[in-house]
């Protein structure tokens, strides 16, 4: 049943992609209003196979590999809906919905055949470190996407091109807001992940820090990004350079949480 | 029964003529018009660009010459009527479904100066109104002004005809509106106090930006621009504190030398926090270094990269018209079912009344020479009208039916002569 709504979900968010890519394309705004709305019916599906996870026979962990991305997935495309909700950023849809469809159908792949996890331990703190670290992930993976749409966009002005869309897009301090205020809410969220995954660490080895890989390339990229945060809102740092950093700092990011994992 | 169409537009007349023929209320006009026998109904559109008349005639002759003298007397200015040669070949003149499919063209705005520009569908409504207020149009106008609008308002809604701007001052707010995601809460600038200035405030405003400054060498033009939009006037000296709080500068302002520099800009740039900036320069020569646009939160358009926008716009547009102009025939040819249909009822009318008089005819001669009591009367004159109806439901649902298709005219025509029409109307 897990898997079949996450096929479910991945379907959904494939087509509110098509038809945000198509709405852009056309141009027509209603269609990007119906992507949305797909979108938004992804979500509840996937939200729903969420609460069937402890009911499965095993119950499927959080700490699952598929688990996770999916959870992240899952928090990006809530997120968005919010922001599209709020800000005139439909187009984001075009982006967010084919990356939402990735992950679930990574995902649903992966809870087909389920592996066990290489992470042990009990209690909350797991659950906690997954949590927060997925939100963390999913929202930088959201300013990383208004960047890159940003960065398009600022492109096209710089070079004086007519728009060849007629739909609107989203205008550059839009994006630059959307991108300000998913770094403001993923940072504290993904440091709040890497404490909480310490504390895992110490409850179930008896140390904070093992040097394992995961917890090596993660603390690389956490450092990474508090510089670009600091350099964000500590000084007066120009849209395109911050739309710059949030891509840079998510794609090395993804790589050295989930890629290092998996390619390990 | 005929629709006539005569005017002159900004392609058949220069200004200097259409202006002689432009009014700005045209009841006086109409009324006139519609006091003549020959006009049956009448609209009159007159804007800056055009001047045009339809009416419904049933003495088209007569309407045609009353039309040419409506333009050369009526329209123009007391005392100063325009005589034949001055008119020329200026008037064009459509008739029935050109008529039709012309003014349908006319509020679809396909046949504006501006391809798509909104305010010629307000201007026809207007004049339709005033029309309708003082009794002008009738229910052939009416039927075909709603068409009109009706046509207008698909081609708005199924096309993007009106969708990408044309005019440079629309396409800076366009632009500003892809960089800015509220123009309610952004600052502007203008440097220089002329005409330029003065409409690009009118679209900005129009646009929802409401904190503007001027700022000219000349302050006290500035102030008096200022003053009519409700903005602040400055000297050119302040442009370094004024660039700090701008959003949105827009300069057209004579001089050899740029009066905003990378320089200049770049000094100022700390104390904006690097907040985007779009500057506009419609000066010629430039007012703005170009060297401002490598600055990264600065997107400078200067007058001929606002032109390119607007020309790729206008391309666009045109090729919109072609879906325009589609919509527009089948339009037309839906209105022209109605149309022939309207110019069969008279025929239809005639031979049903001709018939009818025959039987009536008959039949009171048959009964004068019989005594029948009013029972069997009654039955008589049932079963005759019976008969006739009987008879005429073929021929006259064919001819109704005909009417809508090319060969309806020569349907009418033949049915005349059949049932002998034409005698009987020179008879009565």
């Amino acid at each position: 049943m897990i898997v079949q709504l996450h096929q479910l979900a991945a379907a959904l968010y494939l087509a509110a992609g098509l038809a945000a890519g198509l709405g852009l394309a056309l141009p027509l705004t209603r269609l990007l209003r119906v992507a949305v709305a797909i979108l938004a019916v992804g979500a509840l599906i996937h939200g729903f196979s969420f609460s069937l996870f402890h009911e499965a026979t095993p119950p499927v962990p959080l700490t699952d590999h598929a688990a996770a991305v999916s959870l992240m997935a899952w928090i990006a495309v809530l997120f968005s809906i919010v922001l599209l909700a709020r800000a005139r950023l439909l187009a984001l849809t075009a982006l967010v919905a084919p990356a939402g469809f990735l992950g679930t159908f990574f995902a649903a792949l992966q809870l087909a055949e389920p592996a066990p996890t290489g992470l042990a331990g009990s209690g909350s703190l797991p659950h906690a470190h997954v949590l927060l670290a997925s939100a963390g992930l999913s929202l930088l993976g959201v300013a990383g996407l208004a960047g890159a749409l940003f960065l398009v966009e600022h492109r096209r002005l710089k070079s004086k091109r007519p728009v060849r869309f007629s739909t609107p897009l989203p205008s550059l301090e839009a994006l630059d807001r959307a991108n300000r205020v998913a770094l403001a809410l993923g940072f504290p969220l993904l440091t709040l992940g890497v404490a909480s995954g310490m504390l895992w660490f110490e409850s179930s080895t008896g140390r904070f820090w093992t040097g394992s890989t995961h917890e090596t390339w993660s603390a690389v990229a956490w450092m990474i990004y508090a510089v670009l945060v600091a350099a964000r809102f500590g000084t007066p740092q120009g849209s395109r350079r911050a739309a710059a950093s949030a891509v840079c700092g998510f794609v090395f990011l993804f790589f050295a949480v989930i890629g290092v994992e998996l390619f390990a | 029964m005929k629709v006539m169409l005569v005017g002159m537009n900004h392609r058949s007349a220069p200004v200097e003529v259409r202006e002689r023929v432009a009014v700005d209320d045209v009841t006086p006009a109409l009324t006139k018009l519609l006091a003549s026998s020959e006009i049956d109904e009448g609209i009159l559109l007159s804007t800056c660009n055009r001047t045009e008349v339809v009416v419904v005639t049933r003495s088209p002759d007569a309407a045609r010459l009353r039309l040419q003298s409506f333009f050369r007397r009526d329209l123009a200015d007391e005392g100063e009527a325009i005589g034949p040669e001055e008119l020329g070949d200026f008037l064009y003149e459509y008739a029935d479904a050109e008529a039709i499919g012309h003014l349908l063209r006319v509020a679809s705005s396909l046949d504006s100066m501006v391809v798509g520009e909104p305010q010629i569908l307000g201007q026809a409504k207007a004049a339709y109104a005033a029309a309708v207020d003082c009794g002008a149009s009738g229910p052939i106008l009416n039927r075909i002004y709603q068409a009109a609008f009706a046509t207008a308002k698909r081609v708005r809604t199924e096309t993007r005809i009106a969708e990408r701007p044309v005019s440079l001052a629309r396409v800076a707010v366009d632009l500003a509106k892809q960089i800015f995601e509220d123009l309610e809460n952004k600052r502007a600038l203008m440097v220089g106090a002329g005409e330029m200035i003065e409409m690009a405030m009118r679209s900005l405003r129009g646009a929802g930006l409401e904190e503007i400054a001027v700022a000219n060498r000349t302050v006290a033009n500035a102030e008096s621009l200022a003053a009519e939009f409700g903005a602040t006037a400055h000297g050119l000296d302040e442009l370094p504190e004024l660039m700090t709080g701008a959003d949105v500068v827009l300069s057209c302002i004579g001089g050899d030398a740029p009066v905003i520099t990378r320089a200049g800009l770049a000094a100022v740039l700390k104390a904006r926090r690097n907040r985007p900036l779009f500057v506009i320069d419609l000066g010629v020569p430039r007012n703005v270094e170009p060297e401002l646009d490598d600055l990264d939160n600065v997107y400078l358009y200067d007058i001929d990269d606002l032109a390119d926008v607007a020309s790729t716009n206008a391309k666009a547009r045109k090729q919109e018209s072609e879906r325009a102009e589609l919509i527009v025939h089948e339009e037309c040819q839906r209105l022209d079912g109605w149309f022939a249909a309207l110019r069969a009822a008279p025929t239809i009318k005639h031979l049903r009344e001709r018939v009818e008089r025959i039987r009536k005819g008959e039949v009171e001669r048959a009964l004068a020479r019989r005594s029948l009591s009013d029972e069997q009367r009654d039955a008589v004159e049932s079963l005759t009208r019976l008969i006739v109806n009987k008879i005429l439901h073929a021929p006259m649902t064919r001819l109704k039916h005909e009417a809508e298709t090319e060969e309806g005219m020569a349907y009418l025509e033949v049915a005349r002569i059949l049932f002998a029409l034409d005698e009987d109307e020179g008879d009565a």
